[in-house]
C-alpha cells in the first residue's frame, strides 16, 4: 500500500555486479578509518549556518495562523486589522473559503492546518499580529481516535469514508497451516503515533531578485525542493535556487518546501523583501508529519518443534487526515501460510510522512513481541526459536550469523525464564529483535575540478543532513587522488550543483559516494593524460597515492601532486561523472539485544544496555556509521518508552505539542550501547540511516516481559501500563 | 508574547510599589523559568513585569536553630548549601532533582513555590479551562494520566512545586510582604484547593510577594524525600514524598508525611503519620503507613496507577528517612 511521501526501499541487487569499470580500493589509506566530521568544529563553534541562522538584509519574519479546531469549515478570513498592525508588511489567506489548496472545499481537517500567514519586521511583532487575523469557523464533527472513527455510527468526516480497506494479502493455505499447528496464539498489538522532533524545525528563508527565487531551506532534498517551489509557484525550475549548507535533522519529514515554504516565498514576493519562516515546536508536532500508528489482531500457529505454521492478521492504523498507515507484517520470520488484511483509518490529526524506516519499527515490534509470546509458551529460548524460523542466509539476510554473535557479545546465556525470580522490586530482563532494510544507490551526479595549483574541488548537489555526507565526499575524493583530506574542497547543499536525490531511505551514501568515486577516477584519468608525456609513461598506467602521481609498474617515474598539476598549464581538469553500478548494493540486516530494569512498585523501566550487530556493506567511515547506530537506538528507545502524540479524546487537539510532555530520551535515559559493525567490503556501499532504529523498541519490550513476567503489547511502555498489567495478573485476570 | 513594561525593582519596597491588585496585570519576574513560557504561550499576558531578583537572596540561620531563606535564592544555591543540607536533607534532595541543571541555575526558591500548574489543558491556549476563566475542566473526561488523585475539583491539577513538599513537611512558613505590611503564613495555610482559589494555587494576593521561607529547627528529626519520575532526565515527578520523623530513641515520636504531584496542593497524609507514631520504622510499618496514605485517593479515569506510585513513594520516603535502603 503506497503512502504519500514514503521513501521506498530500493530494490537493487544485494551484491554489486562483477567486472564493474570502477572499484573501491582494496587497500585504502583513508576509507575505513575513523575520520571525524569535517564540519564538527564549525558546528561546535556556532560557525556553521543552518537555514534557521540565515539573516538577509531587510529580512522579515513570517508566521502561519493555524486552525485551533480539528475539523471546521472556514467561513471567512478578515485580514484588515492585521494589515494595520505594527511591523506587518504582508498578509495572505492560505485557505480562501472555497479554494483549499490541499483538499476540495474550504475545510481545515486537523488542529494546526494552515489558514493564513503574515510577515512582519520582527519575530515578536509577527507572533502578536497573527492574533489579529479574524477567522470565522463553522465547527464540524471530528474524529479524535481510531476507536471513534471505527464506531458503527461514526460521523463520515472524510470523503469516501473514514476507513479505507486494503486488499487481502494471502500466501499458502491458511487452514492447512492452522491444522499443522500444535499451539495457536492470539493477541492484539499496537504502536503509537511518533513525531519526528527534528532539532532544527521545518522552514526556510526566501529572497526574490526579480523573478528569481533563492531559498535557504531546512531540507533533505535541495533538488526536490527546487522542483517543489517551481511547481507550486508556477515558475521555471531555472528560476529557483535552493541552498542547504547545514541541516538539523529531517528523519523523512523534509523532502520538499512544504506549504510553509511556498507561503514564505509568496510573503517575500508580496512584501518585496526576504522572509524567514521557521516553524515552532508546536507546529512541528501538529503539522510536519509523524510515524503513523499501527495495530494488529493476530492469530498465529506453531508446530510442536517450534516451526511456525500460520499467521492471520487484521491490521489497521492511522496516518491522520487522509494519509495511509502501511507497515510490513509479518516481519522477517517465515510463516509458510499467511493472510493479512489492512485498513487505513482516517482521523482529524496531522498527516503522516516518511519517518526513519517507515513501517519497519511497527512491523518489527508487532512480530517480535508475538515471537517471544510463542517462545515463552513453547518454553523455548527466544533466540533458538528465532533461529528455527529465519529465512535462508543471504548477503542481505545474515541473521543466522548475527543472533549467535550478538548473544555472545551480550551475554544472552545469563537470561532467566520470563519473570525475574530474584527478590526485591527491581526486576531485570533481556530481550532481542532483528531488523532489515533496503538502502542502496541511485543516480547521483558530481563535478570535479583539479586546478593547475594543485587545488581540488568536488561538487555534488546532495545535502549533508547531519549524517556526515560532506565528510564521506571528501574521504572518497582524497582517497582517489592519494591526497590528505584537507587538500580537498567539498561543495554540497546547492541545487545549482549536479543533481543528487533526496537524502532518505538510507540511500545517500550508496548514491553519492559511487558518483564521487567515478568522477574522481575520471578526473584523475584526465590529469594522467596530461602528465603522461612528462613522465614518459602510458597514461593508463598512472596511479595516485600518498601525494604522488606515478606509473604503477615503474614508481620511479613519479611527480608530486602539485608538480603534476602544473602540467595542466592554464586549463584545469573539469569533469562530470555519475553513479555507476558496481560500487554499491542493497539490503542490510541486524540484530539487537536489550537489558532493562523494571521497578514493579513504580512501573518505571530503565533501559540499561543495548547490544547491536549491524551490517551496511562496505563501511567508509566507522565513526559516521556508529553515529547512525547510536542515533537510531536512542530514537528507538524514545519509541519504546516515551514518545506519544496524545490527542485530547474530546477535541482531537494535541495536549503535548512541546518537549515537556512529549517525552524524549534525555542523556540520563540513554543506556550503554555496544555496537558491532559488520564490514562487508565485497558488497560495496549500502547505507545505514534506518535499520538501527527498527528493532530497539521490540527488544526493549521483550526485555520488559522477561523481567516482569507480564507482557506489554502496546507502545510506549509507560509506568501505568506496567502497573495495570501487574495488578491484573495479581488479581487473576488474563492478559 | 505581548509587549510589556519592565520595572527593575532595587528592593522589596520598590517591587511592592510596582505590583497591583488586579490579577495577571503586574507580575513579579525572578528566574523566569515558568513565567516566560506562560507568556510565550499567551497563557499570561501581563502589562508589566517587576524584577524581584534583587530581593533578599541569603540563607541565614535563625536564633532558634532554624533557617530563614530569601525567596530570590537560586535553587542550585539551596541544593548546595552545607547548613541547609545538614539540617533539611529532604529539602536538598528535592531541590537537587528540580528541572535540569540550567533550570536550577536560573530558577529561584520563590519561583519554584509560586510556579503555575503544568496541566496541559491549562498550558495550551486552545483549551478554555476553568483556571483560565472557562466553564469546564477538560481533564475530567479527557487525558488525565498526570492529574490529581486527591481532591474533589472542580479543577484537577497537581501542584507543580517539588520544594513545597519538604517545606510543608518541615512545618515551614512563608514571610509575605504586601502594600499594608508583612504577614507570616504557614505552608499548611498557604496552599489552597481550587474550591478556595480557582485562579491561583495559594493565598498570595496579586500585590503581595513571598520574600522568605522560614524553617523551624529540625531538632531530632530524620527526614528524606523520595521522588518517582518516569524519565531520568528532565521530567516532572509522578509522585514526590517528604517524610520527617521526629525520633525518640529508636521510636518515632511524631511523623509528618507530605505527598506532591498527587493533588492541587502538597497533600499531607495524616493517616500515615498516625500509624508511624509511637513505634520504630520497619518495612512493615512503612508499608502500612503507605497504604493508609493513599486509602482515600480518588483516581480519575486514566490515573489509577498513580495511587500505586504514590504508595511506593510514601513507603520509600519513610524508609529512606529512617536510613533503611530502598530501590
Amino acid at each position: 500500500m503506497p503512502d504519500r511521501d514514503q521513501v521506498p526501499e530500493v530494490a537493487s541487487p544485494a551484491k554489486p555486479v562483477a567486472n564493474a569499470s570502477h572499484q573501491w580500493p582494496p587497500q585504502p589509506d583513508i576509507l575505513g578509518t575513523r575520520v571525524k566530521r569535517l564540519d564538527g568544529p564549525l558546528k561546535t563553534q556556532g560557525k556553521a549556518k543552518y537555514a534557521y541562522d540565515i539573516i538577509r538584509p531587510g529580512m522579515l519574519y513570517g508566521r502561519i495562523l493555524r486552525s485551533p479546531h480539528a475539523h471546521a469549515r472556514v467561513v471567512s478570513i478578515d485580514l484588515s486589522d492585521v494589515q494595520k498592525a505594527p511591523g506587518v508588511r504582508a498578509a495572505l489567506a492560505i485557505i480562501e473559503p472555497g479554494k483549499n489548496p490541499k483538499f476540495p472545499g474550504d475545510k481545515v481537517l486537523y488542529q494546526g492546518d494552515e489558514v493564513a500567514a503574515i510577515a512582519a519586521a520582527t519575530e515578536e511583532q509577527a507572533g502578536d499580529a497573527l492574533r489579529l487575523i479574524k477567522v470565522e469557523y463553522e465547527v464540524l464533527p471530528h474524529l479524535a481516535s481510531i476507536e471513534q472513527a471505527m464506531k458503527p455510527f461514526a460521523p463520515v468526516v472524510f470523503e469516501g469514508g473514514n476507513l479505507k480497506r486494503g486488499n487481502v494479502e494471502e500466501e499458502g493455505d491458511l487452514a492447512a497451516g492452522f491444522t499443522a499447528a500444535a499451539l495457536v496464539v492470539e493477541a492484539t498489538y499496537s504502536t503509537q503515533v511518533q513525531t519526528h522532533v527534528c532539532l532544527e524545525p521545518h522552514g526556510c528563508v526566501c529572497e526574490w531578485e526579480g523573478d528569481k527565487l533563492t531559498a535557504w531551506v531546512s531540507t533533505q532534498a535541495v533538488h526536490g525542493s527546487r522542483e517543489g517551489f517551481a511547481q507550486a509557484l508556477g515558475i521555471p525550475q531555472t528560476s529557483v535556487r535552493v541552498i542547504t549548507e547545514y541541516m538539523g535533522g529531517g528523519f523523512g519529514s523534509k523532502f520538499g518546501p512544504d506549504l510553509q515554504g511556498i507561503v514564505c516565498a509568496k510573503l517575500a514576493k508580496l512584501a518585496n523583501a526576504p522572509v524567514k519562516l521557521m516553524l515552532d515546536r508546536k507546529e512541528e508536532h501538529l503539522a510536519t508529519g509523524n510515524r503513523p500508528s499501527a495495530a494488529a489482531k493476530i492469530k498465529a500457529g506453531v508446530a510442536a518443534d517450534g516451526t511456525l505454521t500460520a499467521f492471520d492478521a487484521e491490521t489497521w492504523g492511522t496516518g491522520g487526515a487522509g494519509a495511509g498507515s502501511g507497515f510490513p507484517l509479518p516481519y522477517i520470520y517465515v510463516f509458510p501460510h499467511r493472510r493479512r488484511h489492512h485498513t487505513d483509518v482516517y482521523i482529524n490529526a496531522g498527516e503522516q510522512r516518511a519517518m526513519r524506516a517507515p513501517g519497519h519499527p511497527q512491523g518489527c515490534f508487532i512480530t517480535e513481541v508475538l515471537m517471544d509470546e510463542i517462545a515463552d509458551k513453547l518454553r523455548m529460548d527466544p533466540v533458538e526459536f528465532r533461529m528455527k524460523n529465519l529465512p535462508p542466509e543471504a548477503p542481505n539476510a545474515m541473521w543466522r550469523q548475527y543472533f549467535p554473535r550478538a548473544a555472545e557479545k551480550f551475554g544472552w546465556g545469563r537470561r532467566h525464564p520470563s519473570g525475574d525470580a530474584t527478590p526485591g522490586p527491581v526486576k531485570r530482563g533481556y530481550g532481542c529483535a532483528a531488523n532489515r532494510w533496503g538502502g542502496g544507490g541511485r543516480g547521483s551526479k558530481a563535478h570535479c575540478e583539479i586546478y593547475p595549483d594543485g587545488g581540488v574541488l568536488m561538487r555534488c548537489g546532495t545535502q549533508d543532513i547531519g549524517t556526515g555526507t560532506r565528510t564521506l565526499v571528501a574521504m572518497v575524493t582524497a582517497e582517489t587522488f592519494g591526497l590528505p583530506l584537507d587538500a580537498v574542497n567539498v561543495e554540497v547543499g546547492d541545487s545549482n550543483h549536479p543533481f543528487s536525490g533526496g537524502s532518505g531511505g538510507s540511500t545517500t551514501a550508496a548514491s553519492v559516494t559511487p558518483a564521487i568515486r567515478v568522477t574522481a577516477d575520471k578526473a584523475l584519468a584526465a590529469l594522467a593524460a596530461k602528465v603522461a608525456p612528462t613522465l614518459g609513461v602510458d597514461a593508463a598506467s598512472i596511479v595516485a597515492s600518498k601525494g604522488k602521481i606515478y606509473a604503477k609498474d615503474n614508481p620511479s617515474k613519479s611527480l608530486g601532486w602539485k608538480e603534476a598539476c602544473r602540467t595542466l598549464g592554464t586549463e584545469p581538469v573539469s569533469v562530470d561523472g555519475e553513479w555507476e553500478q558496481g560500487l554499491s548494493s542493497s539490503g542490510s540486516s541486524g540484530v539487537q539485544m536489550a537489558e532493562v530494569e523494571v521497578d514493579i512498585e513504580t512501573g518505571v523501566t530503565k533501559v540499561k544496555r543495548v547490544t547491536c550487530v549491524q551490517d551496511c556493506g562496505l563501511i567508509l567511515d566507522p565513526l559516521t556509521a556508529e553515529s547512525q547506530v547510536y542515533g537510531g537506538i536512542i530514537m528507538g528507545i524514545g519509541f519504546a518508552m516515551f514518545e506519544n502524540r496524545i490527542l485530547d479524546r474530546n477535541t482531537a487537539r494535541m495536549v503535548n505539542p512541546n518537549m515537556e510532555w512529549y517525552l524524549l530520551p534525555g542523556p540520563s535515559d540513554i543506556p550503554q550501547i555496544e555496537i558491532v559493525l559488520v564490514n562487508q567490503p565485497d558488497r560495496g556501499v549500502i547505507g545505514l540511516g534506518e535499520p538501527p532504529t527498527v528493532s530497539t523498541a521490540a527488544a526493549v519490550a521483550n526485555a520488559v516481559a522477561n523481567a516482569t513476567g507480564v507482557r506489554i503489547r502496546n507502545l510506549p511502555i509507560t509506568p501505568d501500563k506496567i502497573l495495570n498489567a501487574l495488578a491484573l495478573e495479581k488479581s487473576g485476570g488474563t492478559l | 508574547m505581548k509587549a510589556f513594561a519592565y520595572v527593575n525593582a532595587a528592593n522589596e519596597k520598590e517591587a511592592l510599589a510596582a505590583l497591583g491588585a488586579e490579577r495577571g496585570k503586574f507580575l513579579p519576574l525572578a528566574g523566569g523559568m515558568d513565567l516566560l513560557a506562560l507568556m510565550k504561550d499567551y497563557i499570561l499576558q501581563p502589562d508589566r513585569l517587576v524584577n524581584v531578583k534583587n530581593l533578599d537572596a541569603t540563607i541565614a540561620a535563625t536564633p532558634d536553630g532554624g533557617f530563614r531563606i530569601g525567596a530570590a535564592v537560586k535553587v542550585i544555591d539551596l541544593a548546595e548549601h552545607a547548613g541547609v543540607s545538614k539540617a533539611y536533607p529532604a529539602l536538598v534532595q528535592a531541590a537537587s532533582e528540580v528541572g535540569t541543571p540550567q533550570i536550577r541555575n536560573a530558577g529561584t526558591l520563590g519561583g519554584n513555590i509560586n510556579q503555575r500548574p503544568r496541566c496541559w489543558y491549562f498550558r495550551n491556549e486552545e483549551f478554555d479551562c476553568l483556571k483560565k476563566g472557562g466553564s469546564r475542566c477538560f481533564a475530567v473526561d479527557g487525558e488525565n494520566q498526570y492529574h490529581a488523585i486527591f481532591g474533589t475539583g472542580p479543577c484537577h491539577i497537581v501542584h507543580p512545586s517539588s520544594l513545597a513538599v519538604p517545606i510543608l513537611a518541615y512545618g515551614g512558613r512563608f514571610r509575605i510582604a504586601g502594600p499594608s505590611g508583612e504577614r507570616d503564613v504557614s505552608a499548611a495555610d498557604f496552599f489552597v484547593m481550587p474550591d478556595k482559589n480557582l485562579y491561583g494555587e495559594n493565598v498570595l494576593a496579586p500585590n503581595e510577594l513571598v520574600t522568605h521561607v522560614i524553617l523551624p529547627a529540625p531538632r531530632n528529626a530524620r527526614s528524606a524525600t523520595y521522588e518517582v519520575r518516569f524519565k531520568q532526565s528532565h521530567d516532572w515527578p509522578l509522585a514526590i514524598v517528604s517524610a520527617v520523623l521526629s525520633m525518640e530513641g529508636g521510636a518515632v515520636r511524631s511523623a509528618t508525611i507530605v505527598m506532591g504531584a498527587v493533588a492541587p496542593v502538597p497533600w499531607r497524609a495524616a493517616a500515615a503519620e498516625a500509624i508511624l507514631a509511637g513505634g520504630p520504622v520497619t518495612e512493615e510499618t512503612a508499608t502500612r503507613a503507605a497504604d493508609a496514605a493513599v486509602k482515600d485517593a480518588k483516581p480519575m479515569s486514566e490515573n489509577a496507577y498513580k495511587v500505586q506510585v504514590a504508595r511506593t513513594a510514601v513507603k520509600r520516603a519513610i524508609l529512606k528517612a529512617a536510613g533503611i535502603a530502598v530501590a
